[in-house]
């Protein structure tokens, strides 16, 4: 009897989208709302890294681009990108019950119910933001 | 497109922990630096002399670095996969490309200006 011949991979059907999307379903909605949140906190990457650089350039370049941020279509920009950063953070941290609820190797399940694992996440989330907000606002050193 | 897929381990690491640090960082970020100090709401908090000598500190300098670094390649992951399902597979090459090499450059520039500091 003859080896057989390499057996061939298993071919799979092309990807395609599922009907109605991307904007026919609220699913598919939030879908695409939560993955444009990569475009928004980037632009707050970059208005962070714009910063910096007027930073390190002295306090003229600081305070003008602080003047700079101050007026209405920047303000409203970091408002917009602040939303979208907290849309991705509350689905994020949305997910961490789910993760607290299944068992993760030989740790037990936590006994709580599955609202209370996903306000834990999201409470120490605004506990750091607090504290980061008071380091920056000179409350903490 | 071999290596980009032979490196997707890699890309769901940085995916995982630029969101965890954007989760922990970026809305305070965002919220005081943009937002609260433009408007003079943080009082001295942010005056230059301060703002510098947080910044360029040792501590400073290597948290900055690490929040700006690890939330752009978790950008650039996301974005790839937004183009891919808006855009279709034949997107595929450029929108992995190309958002790597937006990471690659936002990388860069933030090393850069933060050993400027």
């Amino acid at each position: 009897m003859s080896a057989p011949a390499a057996a061939e991979k298993t071919r799979t059907a092309p990807a395609r989208a599922p009907a109605g999307f991307p904007f026919g379903f609220y699913r598919y909605r939030n879908y695409v709302l939560f993955a444009s949140t990569s475009v928004f906190m980037g632009l707050g990457c970059i208005g962070l890294l714009e910063g910096l650089f007027a930073l390190g350039h002295g306090p003229d370049a600081w305070n003008a681009w602080l003047a700079h941020m101050a007026r209405p279509f920047d303000l409203a920009l970091s408002l917009l990108v602040l939303a979208f950063t907290l849309y991705f953070v509350f689905r994020f941290g949305w997910v961490g019950r789910k993760i607290g609820a299944g068992r993760i190797g030989p740790l037990p399940r936590p006994p709580l119910p599955l609202p209370v694992l996903g306000v834990a996440p999201l409470g120490g989330f605004v506990v750091l933001w607090l504290v980061l907000l008071a380091i920056l606002g000179g409350l903490l050193p | 497109m071999k290596l980009i897929h032979k490196l997707e381990p890699l890309w769901w690491i940085l995916f995982g922990a630029g969101g965890f640090t954007a989760c922990f960082f970026l809305p305070a970020l965002i919220l005081g630096v943009l937002v609260l100090a433009p408007q003079g709401l943080l009082g001295d908090g942010l005056a230059y002399e301060r703002a510098h000598a947080l910044a360029a500190s040792g501590l400073g300098k290597t948290f900055l670095a690490a929040v700006l670094t690890l939330v752009i390649w978790h950008c650039a992951h996301h974005l790839r996969h937004l183009v891919l399902d808006l855009g279709g597979h034949g997107l595929a090459a450029p929108a992995a490309f190309g958002s790597y090499a937006l990471a690659l450059l936002g990388t860069v520039a933030t090393l850069a200006i933060v050993a400027a500091l």
